[in-house]
């Protein structure tokens, strides 16, 4: 402790690292497949998958609303894009709202429909992505607060092992493009290094960004202090919004068709339209709002709102063109906006996409790269006694957090296509089965030898995440031979990343399982020194 | 580093407490203190207090556990806290 | 495709630098090299990460292009970091290759 700086940082970097590099591993997994929440909910909806969208979906969206909630307050139709082929249908019903359970507005009833029939669709019960999704920052079956904290607490942790990290690092830019392969620790300390260092930028941007996305949980004190405890007065401030609230209901009365109001919209902005909203329909005093996607500016509000135009519902008269402006920001509040964009990626483009999804790996490699590093560093250390307990509950703990998650999250895709659709309390069963398959590979993990329980564990993920794909042909119609999964994107994406990971995961299973030909060497009595600083 | 000594332990722990709680002591009383303090706009002046808080926390973490002596770590901590305690005080909400 | 010129050039960036480094230059070419030598790769590496810049540029609008170099320079030296000791020629050899082929690509898009 009373050493250098650089030996308090590594102590540092070590024990805040290890402490919630299991927690952080979890978050980081489940975080990168958030990039593709849409996508993983619509591979796990195959009965939305044959639908296509056409030049009658809106009229179509009208009628079936008009059909299946006439007397509804308001309706909200998503139109298919390129990341979900069906029409999503929702609206208030007639009566009193009721909020929500734990505050913000009632989202009222939802459907879907198919875009080319107008038939309303009942897919399976899942949570799809937004189970992994929700997992991501406020854990499962944790009262919300807690996990919200927990995992603010643990990115905290990660922000400090970023930055004592680098303080830790000697030779951060000769070592830039260092790895040094099958020298054991040594090799993995290279390959945390490289992993951390070279991604650094991401890492920081994700871990400073996490924190500012909670800020005001976090951090309110600043809100308390200069608009004295009214933290109301603060959000209808930074993010003011219309408050005009809806008037009752008129009279009855006819709407105009939609599709050339949506024509209108969509010409006005140069753009596909991508949301229609009514209020009070079929009354005389319908309010219809058509919108067009945008993408923010980087460093743009995050609530923005889309390009709008408001109709009055029975004449099709043009109330209002809504176009938003940026507001003038702060340079920190570009900060925050630039930073909390990147983290959620709020941009349209899929290759933004793609390349972060790709940077979320790198990251969740990192992390599981330190923690791998803390046990090897441990393991030589015995030479040739027997592990400890602790030794054993960290590396237990270890595959359970990598191979067990990356098992439980397999599981729970083959879960979706194996249970059968019309279960009942289908989507927790399919959580169930995640949470059952992570904790059998933890007591799996703790009971096994270090080196088979890897090996085991490995094969079991290899072989559950390259059969997916083939799952997926005996169970759907929308898999990697179809027409329905290579026009939309998502499906033959998934698919493909599926095999591509179980690729991946059979490659470690390879090098792992693989004898060790140079097992001991003498050069590994200078290892030590040259990671001391370090591990 | 499995053979602390009880006196190594115990400054572990109390530089832990001073960096993970005095850290957290520290950087709400200084986003409290620049929200009133910064001669901006309120709400810019919240928000840019509220970005850095977290910036703030980590050097405190850090320098918890950097200082040379324990005594060092925990003043270096709760002195400004102190300071911008007062300034907080001193300043009031901006209204 | 500009996307996939973007990622050769820098990775073609990243190795120049790694050739402008004494260790990795005997690693990759096999000689040793001169001082000259080390600066001068070490000048085309950063110019050719200006030009990912310039491609990304292209891709996206600025503020997303200028955060999204760091992304692209990130995916690219992960596998180059991994090709040097194991497949140091391919590494040299990608290095010229990539760029060839993606701005062919790139061309043939365009054109």
């Amino acid at each position: 402790m009373n050493g250098s700086l650089r030996q308090s940082m590594a102590w540092l970097h070590t024990w805040s690292g290890l402490l919630l590099g299991w927690l952080l591993v979890a978050v980081f997994v489940t975080g990168t497949s958030a990039y593709y929440r849409e996508e993983i909910s619509l591979w796990m909806e195959p009965e939305l998958h044959q639908s296509t969208a056409s030049d009658d979906t809106m009229d179509l969206a009208w009628q079936t609303l008009g059909r299946i909630a006439p007397e509804a307050r308001s309706w909200d139709i998503s139109l298919p894009d390129a990341r979900n082929p069906a029409v999503q249908l929702r609206w208030q019903p007639a009566g009193e709202e009721q909020p929500r359970q734990g505050g913000g507005r009632n989202r009222g009833e939802q459907a879907w429909m198919d875009a080319g029939s107008g038939e309303v669709l009942t897919p399976r019960e899942t949570r799809g992505g937004h189970f992994l999704y929700r997992f991501h920052f406020e854990l499962y079956g944790v009262p919300r607060l807690w996990a919200r904290w927990l995992i603010c607490v643990a990115t905290m942790f990660m922000l400090v092992a970023i930055i004592s990290g680098v303080i830790t690092h000697k030779k951060i830019f000769k070592d830039f493009f260092t790895f040094r392969p099958g020298k054991g620790q040594r090799s993995w300390l290279d390959a945390h290094n490289a992993s951390a260092v070279l991604a650094l930028p991401f890492h920081f941007m994700i871990t400073y960004s996490g924190l500012l996305l909670f800020m005001v949980m976090l951090m309110p004190w600043g809100i308390d202090a200069a608009y004295d405890g009214d933290r109301r007065a603060f959000f209808d401030e930074a993010f003011p919004r219309s408050t005009e609230a809806p008037g009752p209901a008129g009279e009855p009365a006819d709407m105009v068709a939609i599709g050339p109001l949506a024509a209108a919209t969509a010409a006005r902005f140069e753009r596909p339209v991508s949301r229609i909203e009514v209020q009070h329909p079929n009354r005389e005093n319908a309010r219809i709002r058509i919108s067009v996607e945008q993408d923010v500016a980087i460093s743009g509000r995050r609530r923005g709102g889309s390009p709008t135009q408001v109709f009055q519902g029975s004449s099709g008269d043009l109330l209002e063109t809504i176009e938003p402006r940026e507001a003038p920001t702060p340079l920190m509040g570009k900060v925050y906006n630039v930073m909390t964009n990147l983290h959620l990626v709020r941009f349209a483009d899929p290759l933004v996409r793609l390349l972060f999804f790709f940077s979320g790996l790198a990251g969740s490699a990192m992390v599981a790269t330190g923690m791998l590093l803390w046990v090897s560093k441990r393991t030589q250390q015995l030479r040739r006694q027997q592990p400890g307990a602790a030794l054993k509950l960290v590396n237990g703990l270890n595959m359970a957090s990598i191979t067990g998650l990356l098992a439980a999250i397999g599981a729970y895709f083959a879960a979706n296509r194996v249970l059968p659709a019309t279960l009942a309390e289908r989507s927790s069963w399919e959580i169930r089965v995640f949470f059952l398959v992570w904790l059998t590979s933890l007591v799996h993990g703790l009971l096994r030898p270090h080196r088979r329980g890897w090996i085991e564990q490995l094969a079991v993920i290899t072989v559950l995440w390259l059969a997916l794909p083939f799952l997926d042909m005996v169970t759907t119609d929308s898999h990697l031979f179809s027409a329905a999964a290579w026009r939309l994107g998502a499906l033959a994406g998934f698919d493909l990343i599926c095999l591509l990971l179980g690729a991946l995961w059979g490659y470690a299973l390879w090098r792992v399982a693989k004898p060790k030909p140079d097992k001991r060497k003498p050069a590994r009595a200078r290892e030590p020194a040259l990671a001391e600083g370090n591990a | 580093m499995s053979q602390l000594k009880n006196a190594t332990r115990l400054s572990v722990a109390s530089r832990a407490i001073a960096a993970v709680l005095g850290g957290y002591a520290l950087s709400a009383t200084a986003t409290a203190a620049l929200s009133v303090g910064l001669p901006m706009s309120r709400m810019d002046a919240v928000i840019t207090a509220s970005v850095l808080s977290f910036l703030i926390y980590s050097v405190a973490v850090i320098w918890a556990f950097a200082c040379a002596t324990t005594a060092r770590a925990w003043a270096g901590i709760a002195i400004p806290t102190l300071l911008c305690g007062a300034l907080v005080w001193l300043l009031g909400p901006a209204s | 495709m500009t996307v996939l010129l973007a990622l050769a050039l820098g990775y073609t960036g990243l190795t120049c630098l790694a050739l402008g480094m004494k260790r990795h230059h005997q690693e990759l070419l096999g000689r040793k090299p001169t001082e000259a030598r080390l600066r001068l790769f070490k000048t085309i590496g950063w110019l050719l990460l200006l030009a990912t810049t310039a491609a990304c540029l292209m891709l996206w609008p600025l503020g997303l292009a200028l955060s999204m170099v760091p992304v692209l320079v990130t995916l690219v030296g992960l596998p180059l970091i991994f090709l040097l000791p194991y497949q140091p020629t391919l590494a040299r050899h990608l290095a010229w290759a990539l760029p060839l082929v993606a701005g062919g690509l790139a061309v043939a898009g365009l054109g």
